[in-house]
């Protein structure tokens, strides 16, 4: 994910600010790391450079 | 892990109900700026983002719940976040899209695979529609519009009532008759 991004993402929780770690970037854009909620401290993983936004219980590979 | 092949099966391709939605809102937006917000709800393959965003030189933002969906929206040059809905933007977006899972379907019988969960609608068609419709004034800029496809099958009267509910005006943009149902793409802006 490009840095710019983290304007207009939030948590999903509780719509505070998150704050961005990054473990692995190139030129372009984040690869890996993680976002991390200001407020309530819930962390949201980047892998592959897409970052997974969706709250810890609905993180599963398969639908509900 | 999913591989490729098999997860291409489990993401919606583009259909009619795409292309309506896609043409439809290149055309509306043309005239956005080149900084522009603008956000793909179930992005699914990225089609309606790729297609906007080469149609408007915008960089169009793919969310979608369904990880084979991101996977395969990035690999289309989409940039792609997962979350459900908009429940992980902040905003405020000058546009949204929204081509959601609108068919009614058996509560029993769905929800086995990432395709029915792209396909479906629950009951009434709009159990993605409705959770939509009640966060959507929050990421809208003032000024923003909503482009949202619906068909006759999940009633778009119901829509545009819970689009009202929730501050929203709506107004039928383009339609599409077929068989058996009727597509519409219903612009979504604040109420006066």
């Amino acid at each position: 994910m490009k840095e710019s991004l983290m304007d207009i993402l939030c948590c999903p929780l509780d719509k505070q600010d998150l704050e961005l770690e990054v473990v692995r970037r190139d030129d372009d854009e984040i690869l890996d790391g993680r976002l991390v909620c200001t407020e309530c401290g819930e962390e949201y993983p980047i892998e592959e450079g897409i970052p997974n936004l969706l709250p810890p219980d609905m993180r599963e590979e398969t639908p509900a | 892990m999913v591989d490729r092949e098999k997860a291409t099966e489990q993401v919606y391709q583009p259909a009619e109900d795409s292309h309506l939605l896609a043409e439809t809102t290149a055309e509306q937006v043309a005239n956005l700026e080149a900084d522009a917000r603008v956000v793909d709800v179930g992005t699914g393959s990225g089609y309606v983002a790729a297609t906007v965003a080469e149609a408007t030189g915008v960089d169009v933002l793919g969310v979608d719940i369904s990880p084979l969906a991101v996977r395969e929206a990035r690999d289309h040059g989409v940039t792609a976040v997962r979350s459900n809905l908009l429940d992980g933007l902040a905003g405020p977006f000058d546009a949204v899209t929204f081509n959601p899972p609108y068919l009614p379907t058996d509560p029993d019988a769905e929800w086995d695979d990432w395709m029915e969960y792209a396909l479906s609608g629950g009951p009434d068609g709009r159990r993605a529609i409705d959770p939509f419709l009640d966060d959507l004034p929050r990421v809208l800029a003032p000024a923003g519009r909503g482009f949202l496809l619906v068909s006759s099958l999940t009633d778009v009267e119901a829509v545009s009532e819970r689009a009202a509910a929730n501050g929203l005006a709506t107004r039928e943009l383009a339609e599409e008759s077929f068989p058996f149902e009727r597509l519409v793409v219903l612009e979504l802006t604040h109420a006066e």
